[in-house]
């Protein structure tokens, strides 16, 4: 009891910085929402397929990290387990462009479902913990989860699912380049993400902050965070079903390692660098994990996990509330 | 007045983010177009070959062996493939298709590599196989063993100078038919490669007459301890067993195959990557009386392979190994396609790949079949001591 | 049935690794509330310095040479990660920050000693087999064994009779108390933080001729050293012990009798540990509150 609501005040403390949602007009976030937009939105007309295919994954693992964030950072609920929700999405979606259509809403709707349905069977083992106990839990849930994937023929089995043919959509040709495959996974990250904000901003996303904040005090109340907790955990599950449905729209290939306990790890890593429950900082987080794992690994002969690690280190002493939080750093100086 | 302001100061809040995100941006640099599918071609005087082995994480020995018999090859003939100068592009594959996918669709757009060569892990090859299908860029792999590599999911751009999981496996059946009197007891790593070379073992020894004992997969990659796997071996009527381990878990189960007392009584056969490189010196003396099929041994007996071995162990200081072998031969394929590939685009590429013919190769002579695989001979190994180190001694050919 | 008793045995040994291993990691965070996930990395290290110094097997010397280089390795790095995580008092932070030092060392280990595994083998007094219920046992992990038992005792004895111990479990249970009683909390914790990475370093030695060095142990260990924790109760010396045999037992034992779901059986007991035991099976007696 005292661990948990230790970690409780410890994630309330963090987060209290951050969580701007507060008396902060949608009018304002719109004004910032609008260029990051077009900018977003012209990228492939200006840089090449592999920068636009970079930003593609990223778009899609930012879906993820967004579903860890709002089970992290705004529920209070750490989690490793959110890559086996991904991991079913991107499985169904590619099952379904295999055997069904490639339609791309088809597979998305498909990947959010399986990724829902995952959550639901899952989550209520896992909703019953709180902290340190929830988070093994979620790993216990991914791991096992993984190992399903790796050793079912039906989905290849550790070779993983190929032969995944282009999307297309509208029944309209095969979207065979990057830019086009880019567009329509930044309009489906997009709309995920103004759902989830609306959600964090709604009356039900207060009950999760003050799930995160106080729990004995909502459950006084009269609240029943059982409830909340289990159904911010299907949620979570869908957003993360729907981010892996993109991720294979785009690589059209899933493998088990794509819903592994590294996966998980850098989707949490992500939501710390990026400041826990402002939405926006973890999908930064995750661009700058990206980028430094896949990109720069490259260029410096495989040493990848050491400039990672030193990062994560200098992002603990320099950005403590994360990416999110140098606003708040530099308002509070001022 | 005040709510302008407010506003200024929150657009300029956020053009840190903004900056932030540009940067990243052009951190990933801009070469050709997004919206179209394009291949670029080649200068006529030097080639870009990618090379895309693990340089970090569990597979990292290979690719390292990997990239010093590709780099040996190119020092060999003064860097040039097909009378061009060489500029190899190295790019990690890591230890899976998450990292791989990326590192080899960089090497193909980003850098226009003419070829990629490399590739370790199976899983990565076979999703990178729709890419460089539509890319119609060469993929030669130097590893990576999945039978539907050259079966199932085979493509004109894809071509391998290794193995095919199958295949290497089943030169051992009919020999360990003939020698053991008995069951033999069939254990392999849980995965798609474990499950494949058992399968075409199988397929093989039974064939020749032999009886299965027993058939057992261990957690692949999960497994350090294989007392009750050993233990069930000893309980069941087996007189041989076959396994398939590479890496950590080969070094682990032939050692304990020793200590739990096996290693007198049932003698030990399986694939040669249970016993090679990295992984013998590991193993050491446990290692000695295991018997193996391999397209390669550092013992071979032949001029070429004396010549080679020589060569390389000057270069790095340290014995080659099969993968290494395999890297230098796919750079000795390179070199005879390029050399009748002028443009060096990927249709003139695959099919001066389709025409290289027999390869002179440290291993034995070898060409490449129908399904662009490596046709090529198999030898019995058997881990003997000699001169204080053990070695991987030819005992015969396999037909 | 032989099979299974030997299985039993090799359960023991895993579990007498795995209470060396987990100890510290309990304590740490039963009373600093620190998740230590460089706990793993320090194993490495110690597994290293036994390939360092005793790969051969060839002399008894160098391994406990080793045993003793790595306890003090294993301090030294537990001290540095104390003072490292005493400025980052929230959960999150340090997870990413202990995870960045466990890569930041794995790395140096794997550019210092290469990416090959490395295997290490037992002294040679020790290296042999003998006979134990009708199969032959490498001595070696009886060795394990008996010094799991030698450890259990020591601990029981120190946290348990010794004025050190009752400092110790105060502590876990209130630390503001014990500060207020005009004791050096910081010190204890130091003093802990290190001692439980000594010994997860001496563990990363002796566990060296079974499981051998390898990048990527780390992680395996840390994760099972986690399990342990978490089914043991954080911060409780007995649970810790109890989680280390029955984890032990699950891997061993369970494989041998249900091999088709060896892989998902760490879990599967984890997960019915907790739906059961939330806090664990032995969790540590806190302090009533007001």
């Amino acid at each position: 009891m005292k661990a948990a609501s230790r970690t409780m005040t410890s994630a309330a403390d963090r987060t209290q910085a951050v969580d701007d949602t507060r008396g902060r007009p949608a009018a304002r976030a719109a004004l910032v929402a609008v260029p990051v937009l077009v900018v977003l939105t012209a990228a492939p007309l200006v840089l090449g397929a592999y920068p636009v295919s970079t930003m593609t994954r990223i778009l899609a693992f930012a879906v993820l990290v967004l579903s860890v964030d709002l089970l992290t950072g705004v529920t209070g609920l750490p989690t490793l387990g959110q890559a086996a929700y991904f991991g079913a999405g991107a499985y169904t979606a590619a099952l379904v462009g295999i055997h069904l259509t490639s339609d791309a809403l088809v597979q998305a709707l498909a990947g959010l479902a399986a990724g829902l349905v995952t959550a639901a069977v899952t989550g209520w083992v896992a909703v019953r913990a709180r902290g340190i106990v929830f988070l093994m839990l979620t790993l216990a849930i991914g791991e096992s989860v993984h190992q399903v994937a790796d050793t079912w023929s039906a989905v290849g089995a550790s070779n993983g699912l190929a032969g995944m043919p282009p999307i297309s959509l509208f029944g309209g040709a095969p979207l065979v380049a990057a830019g086009f495959v880019y567009w329509w996974v930044l309009a489906v990250a997009v709309i995920v993400y103004a759902a989830v904000a609306l959600v964090v901003r709604s009356p039900y996303g207060r009950t999760l902050r003050g799930i995160r904040d106080n729990e004995p005090r909502l459950r006084a109340l009269g609240y029943r965070p059982a409830l909340a907790r289990y159904g911010v955990f299907c949620m979570a599950g869908a957003v993360a079903g729907a981010g892996g449905a993109l991720w294979a729209a785009h690589t059209r290939f899933v493998s088990p390692g794509d819903l592994g306990f590294e996966v998980a790890a850098l989707a949490l890593l992500s939501v710390v660098i990026g400041g826990a429950g402002s939405l926006w900082g973890p999908c930064l987080g995750a661009a700058l994990v990206l980028l430094v794992r896949d990109n720069l690994s490259a260029s410096i002969g495989g040493h990848g996990p050491l400039v990672l690690g030193l990062a994560f280190v200098a992002v603990v002493f320099l950005l403590p509330r994360g990416i999110a939080g140098i606003r708040r750093r530099k308002e509070r100086l001022s | 007045m005040i709510v302008l302001s407010a506003d200024l100061r929150m657009i300029r809040k956020s053009t840190p983010v903004l900056v932030f995100m540009a940067a990243a941006l052009v951190l990933s640099g801009c070469a050709g177009s997004s919206l179209d599918q394009s291949s670029g071609t080649q200068s006529s005087g030097t080639v870009k070959i990618g090379l895309l082995v693990p340089l970090s994480g569990v597979y990292a020995p290979l690719g390292e062996d990997m990239s010093n018999g590709f780099k040996l090859y190119l020092d060999q003939h003064g860097g040039k493939l097909g009378g061009r100068t060489a500029e190899v592009v190295s790019a990690d594959e890591g230890e899976g298709p998450q990292t791989g996918v990326p590192a080899a669709q960089k090497l193909v757009t980003q850098d226009q590599a003419a070829a990629v060569v490399g590739v370790v892990n199976s899983a990565t090859a076979l999703g990178l196989r729709d890419f460089f299908h539509e890319s119609q860029k060469p993929l030669l792999i130097a590893n990576a063993g999945a039978d539907d590599i050259t079966g199932a999911r085979k493509s004109e751009y894809v071509w391998r100078t290794s193995f095919a999981n199958g295949r290497v496996s089943a030169a051992l059946g009919s020999t360990v038919a003939k020698e053991v009197k008995g069951g033999v007891y069939l254990i392999a790593a849980d995965y798609a490669a474990g499950r494949e070379m058992v399968a075409g073992f199988r397929k093989t020894f039974e064939a020749a007459g032999g009886k299965v004992a027993g058939e057992k997969y261990t957690p692949f990659g999960k497994t350090q301890d294989f007392q009750p796997f050993l233990s069930a071996i000893r309980g069941s009527d087996a007189k041989a067993v076959y396994s398939f381990y590479a890496g950590a878990e080969a070094v682990s189960f032939v050692k304990q195959y020793q200590q739990f007392g096996l290693s007198g009584s049932t003698p030990l056969y399986g694939t040669g990557f249970l016993t090679e490189g990295g992984v013998l010196d590991a193993q050491g003396e446990a290692a000695v009386g295991v018997k193996t099929s391999l397209h390669y041994s550092t013992e071979l007996d032949t001029p070429r392979n004396k010549e080679f071995v020589a060569a390389y162990r000057k270069a790095y200081d340290e014995a080659p190994t099969v993968y290494a072998v395999q890297a230098y031969d796919a750079a000795s394929v390179l070199d005879k396609a390029l050399g009748s590939a002028p443009q060096a685009s990927g249709a003139e590429l695959v099919k001066a790949l389709g025409a290289v013919g027999t390869v002179d190769s440290p291993r034995g002579q070898w060409s490449f079949d129908a399904d662009h695989d490596a046709q090529q001979k198999y030898y019995l190994r058997e881990v003997r001591s000699s001169g204080g180190a053990v070695v991987n001694a030819v005992v015969s050919e396999l037909s | 049935m032989a099979t299974y008793l030997v299985s039993v045995l090799n359960g023991l040994a895993m579990g007498a690794l795995l209470f060396a291993i987990a100890l510290g990691l309990s304590l740490v965070f039963g009373m600093m509330d620190v998740l230590n996930l460089a706990h793993g990395a320090v194993y490495l290290v110690g597994a290293y310095i036994a390939v360092a110094l005793a790969a051969d097997g060839a002399s008894p010397a160098a391994f406990v040479l080793a045993v003793l280089l790595a306890g003090v390795a294993g301090a030294v790095l537990g001290g540095l990660l104390a003072g490292l995580t005493r400025a980052t008092p929230h959960h999150l932070d340090q997870a990413l920050l202990t995870l960045g030092v466990s890569l930041v060392v794995a790395e140096t280990l794997s550019a210092v000693f290469g990416n090959d595994v490395h295997s290490i083998a037992a002294p040679a007094p020790v290296a042999g087999s003998v006979t134990v219920f009708g199969e032959t046992y490498p001595v070696y992990r009886l060795l394990v064994i008996a010094f799991g038992l030698v450890l259990a005792a020591g601990v029981y004895v120190l946290v348990e009779r010794s004025p050190l111990g009752s400092l110790i479990r105060a502590t876990v249970a209130d630390r503001g108390m014990v500060s207020a009683l005009g004791v050096n909390t910081g010190r204890v914790l130091v003093g802990v933080f290190a001692a439980g990475a000594g010994l997860a370093a001496v563990g990363g030695v002796l566990a060296g001729p079974i499981l051998g060095a390898q990048p990527g142990l780390d992680e395996k260990v840390l994760l099972l050293a986690l399990v342990v924790v978490v089914i043991g109760g954080l911060g409780s010396v007995r649970g810790a012990l109890l989680g280390a045999v029955l984890i032990g037992q699950v891997q061993a034992l369970g494989t041998a009798l249900l091999p088709e779901y060896a892989s998902f059986l760490i879990f599967a007991a984890m997960g019915l540990v907790l739906l059961l035991r939330p806090a664990g099976l032995l969790p540590a007696r806190a302090a009533v509150h007001a």
